[in-house]
């Protein structure tokens, strides 16, 4: 049942035999939850079998079980549903990654809301949409890992709509979250070159139509973007190692930049400008902002130990290439995806294993968010069940997929494509989060963000997720939930069909919302305690089947044992 | 109740008619007053101190425009794109009762509301605090010869380098320690430091936890229902759940979290419920900050019933770091500050507390005094206000900075060097609120950096 120390699944490149081997076992999605539950309590040891002591690792083929599948799909998508699970355990978690990788997006924000008329003028001066197109794509798109990866992307690469302050919002932000998710898979340094050239990014970080300095009037050029592009998009503020730790000089941390090199790069980050002068369209936001040559400074910059002159794209792609070849880069940006992705407290070893991947795909190629995201992913920190009875281990969902998460086991739709869940970024009366509403560049909550005279804070570790975590949170959340499982938001409605089958049996009932919503990873005290309430309603009483659906839905997603994904 | 608001009403009426203020005896101060005399009769030694966050790093040079000529046209000089016309601060213009030889200041023409409070000696400015670890001199910042705050002109370390003197990370804030000396003589702990917005380090103590409360108050689970979807037992099952942590720590402190939103919600809301929103109708509308300062002003009205003799609040409002389209939308921020924190100065008057509650105002940092084309980027400096009944107002406090890029008051870009540090701004309101000296160097560690003599800046 426990294995005490379990390598990683990709310790050695060569070593994903997981999918490949998986397949060989399709007949276990045939196993009855309830049974397997109960015989497995949240996942057998049996995934990974002894190892070496070092280097590269035999993974014994096994197959894998409902919960673990549950539980990767709980990291890797906005939300399991009983087909995804069935999908994982039949292809593997390495063959289900290849076929998210594979599988093109099904519609662009953009298109989504050309299509559904937001391009007419009266839209111009506001954002509607934009929140039904994210909602939608969340829900019901297929290409569920890049949709997670892209809000992991929109977590550090922060663009908030509030912050954008051009017309045809909506459109902007579309491009700016379309241009994350093309390029979930892709190439980091591809992604360096989208968002220093994004509408959005440019009105939101205040570099758009930026100027050389102007002597006569003393102006300078604007710092935001260059400050923030290295402090919290590539770098960080100290130097780091690969397992993310900080380097020291006599007892002192190591800086990554100073002042100068801000101000140094802020004039390389002069000129760029829109792409063309025509406002009553949006098609200007997505296209690539161009370079104004006559707001452009084409004397010498330096920074991070470069220096160019001449200004132009050239000195812009000089900047990135730096940025992009600093040693920090791996570090910085695989811990946070981790954090995103799987726990808030990665050891060190996993961060270097993906920090690795991240300077190296195996290929010689730096940047391969396929390969960081397999690393992530396919680490045994992330699969191995030892996480399972750490009370460390893990996150605090993000209140955006928890909502998600409901909203894709019972089949949310809206047949008017309004998708009424809209902005919830309220944290009295929503989720304190909605995914492109940060209210700053610093996010809905930091990397580094610890809850201050807690035993979490007292043991050292980061929970990112409890800076948007307070008294009027905690309530808001369970109230708004109360009335979504109940009522849906408009007519964005859920589909309780199939778990109404199982209403009658509680049993039944709580092992499935257990396993598909929950990952399995309720205690059995909770599961014995949800279904003590929901047999409370007598079967036979009015609206008996729903009321007791909403009891085991409601009472999963609100326990403590739900909201800490392990 | 009804005997106790009748007397209540005499008591003000008699009071209002010794301060001769009678003409604004309107039915709400009315109410009100009653309100405030109910919470006088325990409260006889209450304070209140209320940090105003401005997120994102306040544009110093607006907000308190030079006004004398020489010292405009120097600010003209650095900022002709975004400087306020001459013309346009004259009905701010201040009028302090100290010299400042021969500077003169006006404040944002937004800022009306504040010019009132100056004026009737309710209000302070202080020039130039900002973060520092030890006093600075352009030289020592130069030969990089002391210590300083790390991470300058970084949002997030110098936000919380202001409230927890350390970069983030930081495990406390000097609000929430002022909370731990005196949580103990609080009714309720838990009410000692209150958030109106999210979470802030400066709330933080090394014992005290802040509690967030709505503009609204506090949010009742399932709007007070007894049941869920039908079911009592759900409802009892729900709270178990919500606040039984298992054995992960993260659970554990989820659970935590909402234990303390449960078991307050009853004291606080029913509380709360003896001074309505519906009577606190000085502020205005469409103003967020206003919204929570006005929450902040009946928990004030009700201390006493909720047993609490010190409190410590954070209200904040952000939109303050623009690097972009600054004159579209700093006056017009910087006038929701204004109105926001005269409307909260004449509730607490109306209720009687005035000198017993101090505001004042915070931000990550100023910002250079030289434009960017149409904004300013991130400083170091900045001025700021306090504001009650309890301030010696009227006055600025401080020294007045040079004008100009690579003065000796500035670190380039007109980046002022801070001649007060947020250790003494905050030693000085510590003070007033009853930290001993002793107790000082706990609040603020580096307080011991500085003269004894320089703690106490005499503002309030």
């Amino acid at each position: 049942m426990t294995i005490e120390e379990e390598p990683p699944l990709v310790a050695d490149k060569g070593a994903r035999p997981v999918a490949s081997d998986a397949r060989l076992t399709p007949g276990v999605a045939t196993l009855a939850p309830a049974l397997l539950l109960a015989a497995c309590g949240g996942g057998s040891g049996e995934s990974t079998g002894p190892s070496a002591p070092s280097g590269s690792v035999k993974v014994v083929p096994a197959a894998i079980t409902p919960t673990q599948a549950s539980r990767f799909l709980a990291q890797s998508t906005m939300g399991a549903t009983r087909t995804m699970i069935d999908t994982v355990i039949s292809r593997g978690f390495s063959g289900w990654i290849d076929d998210q990788m594979a599988m093109p997006r099904a519609t662009s924000h953009w298109d989504w809301l050309v299509a559904n008329g937001f391009s007419d003028s009266s839209y111009m001066n506001g954002q509607a949409g934009f929140d039904q197109t994210m909602w939608r794509q969340l829900i019901v798109e297929p290409d569920q890992l890049r949709q997670r990866v892209g809000m992991a992307l929109l977590d550090i690469l922060v663009v908030g709509i509030g912050g954008v302050n051009l017309n045809w919002r909506q459109f902007a932000m579309a491009a700016y979250v379309d241009l994350l998710l093309d390029n979930a898979f892709g190439n980091f340094r591809t992604l360096l070159d989208g968002i220093t050239t994004n509408a959005a990014m440019g009105s939101f970080l205040t570099f758009l139509g930026n100027r050389k300095a102007n002597p006569r009037t003393g102006a300078q050029p604007d710092e935001n973007y260059a400050r923030e592009l290295m402090q919290l998009f590539t770098l960080g503020l100290y130097q780091l190692n690969m397992d993310g730790s900080v380097k020291m000089s006599g007892g002192a941390p190591i800086e990554t930049y100073g002042a100068d090199d801000v101000s140094g790069l802020a004039r390389v980050f002069t000129g760029l400008s829109l792409a063309s002068g025509t406002s009553t369209t949006p098609d200007r936001y997505r296209q690539p902002l161009v370079m104004n040559a006559s707001i452009n400074e084409t004397g010498s910059a330096s920074f991070l130990g470069t220096s160019t002159s001449g200004g132009g794209t050239a000195a812009v792609k000089v900047a990135l290439d730096t940025i992009f070849a600093h040693p920090n880069l791996p570090p910085f940006l695989s811990k946070q995806l981790i954090q995103r992705l799987v726990t808030s407290n990665p050891s060190p070893a996993y961060i270097t294993r993906v920090a690795t991947a991240f300077a190296d795909n195996g290929s010689g190629v730096r940047g391969d968010l396929k390969a960081v995201i397999k690393a992530i992913l396919l680490d045994s920190e992330a699969r191995g069940d030892a996480a399972l009875t750490s009370n460390t281990a893990g996150k605090l969902r993000e209140p955006v997929m928890r909502l998600t998460g409901w909203a894709r086991m019972f089949g949310v739709t809206s047949p008017s494509n309004a998708w009424g869940f809209g902005d919830t970024s309220s944290q009295s009366n929503r989720l304190g989060q909605a995914m492109g509403r940060s209210p700053s560049v610093f996010n809905f909550f930091r990397p580094g963000y610890e809850p201050p005279a807690s035993p979490i804070s007292a043991a050292g570790l980061v929970a990112p997720e409890f800076q948007i975590t307070n008294e009027q949170s905690v309530i808001g959340y369970v109230n708004y939930m109360q009335n979504i499982i109940a009522n849906g938001a408009g007519d964005a409605k859920p589909d309780y069909t199939s778990i109404l089958t199982k209403a009658n049996d509680s049993a039944a009932l709580v092992d499935e919302v257990n396993l598909v919503l929950a990952a399995g990873q309720l205690s059995t005290a909770t599961v014995g305690a949800i279904r003590t309430a929901v047999d409370s309603v007598s079967a036979t009483s009015t609206n008996a089947a729903i009321n007791r659906v909403g009891i085991a839905i409601l009472l999963t997603m609100a326990s403590t044992d739900f909201l800490t994904l392990r | 109740m009804d005997f106790m608001h009748d007397q209540s009403r005499r008591a003000f009426l008699k009071r209002s008619a010794a301060l001769g203020v009678a003409g604004v005896a309107t039915p709400f101060v009315t109410s009100l007053a009653g309100i405030g005399e109910a919470a006088a009769a325990t409260a006889s030694d209450y304070k209140a101190l209320v940090c105003v966050f401005l997120y994102g790093g306040n544009d110093y040079a607006n907000t308190l425009p030079p006004y004398d000529s020489d010292g405009y046209a120097a600010y003209m000089a650095a900022r002709a794109n975004i400087a306020l016309t001459r013309e346009s601060l004259a009905a701010t213009v201040l009028n302090p009762t100290n010299s400042l030889g021969g500077r003169e200041y006006a404040l944002a023409p937004t800022m009306g509301s504040m010019k009132s409070l100056f004026d009737a000696g309710n209000a302070a400015v202080i020039l130039n605090v900002g973060t520092l670890v030890q006093p600075t001199t352009k030289a020592q910042y130069l030969a990089n010869s002391v210590r300083l705050p790390p991470k300058l002109f970084s949002h997030n370390d110098q936000q919380s380098y202001f409230q927890a003197s350390s970069p983030e990370g930081a495990s406390s804030g000097w609000g929430g320690r002022i909370g731990d000396l005196f949580q103990s003589g609080n009714g309720s702990a838990t009410l000692t430091c209150i958030n109106t917005s999210g979470n802030a380090i400066y709330l933080t103590g090394k014992t005290a936890v802040q509690y967030t409360v709505g503009t609204n108050g506090p949010i009742a689970l399932l709007n007070n229902s007894s049941s869920l979807y039908g079911s009592q037992t759900a409802n009892a099952t729900l709270r178990a759940l919500m606040t039984g942590g298992g054995g992960h720590l993260f659970a554990a402190e989820h659970a935590r979290v909402s234990k303390r939103a449960l078991d307050t919600y009853a004291q606080v809301s029913g509380a709360l419920a003896n001074a309505p929103a519906s009577d606190f109708t000085l502020f205005p509308s469409g103003n967020g900050l206003a919204d929570q300062l006005k929450i902040v002003a009946r928990m004030i009205a009700v201390s006493s019933q909720l047993g609490a003799k010190r409190q410590v609040f954070f209200v904040s409002i952000g939109g303050f770091d623009m690097h972009d389209l600054l004159v579209a939308q700093h006056g017009p921020l910087m006038g929701k500050v204004a109105d926001a924190m005269k409307a909260f100065y004449d509730t607490t008057a109306a209720l009687g507390v005035a000198d017993k509650v101090t505001s004042f105002t915070a931000s990550d940092f100023g910002r250079t005094l030289q434009s960017n084309d149409d904004g300013s980027d991130h400083g170091w400096g900045s001025h700021h206000f306090v504001v009650g009944g309890a301030v010696n107002g009227q006055k600025t406090y401080g020294i007045a900075p040079a004008i100009g890029n690579n003065t000796n008051d500035d670190v380039g870009q007109g980046r002022l060097l801070p001649t007060l540090s947020v250790d003494q701004y905050a030693a000085t309101l510590a003070n007033w609120f009853g930290v001993s000296a002793g107790d000082m160097p706990t609040v603020l560690p580096n307080i011991g950096n500085y003269n004894r003599s320089a703690w106490n800046l005499g503002f309030v």
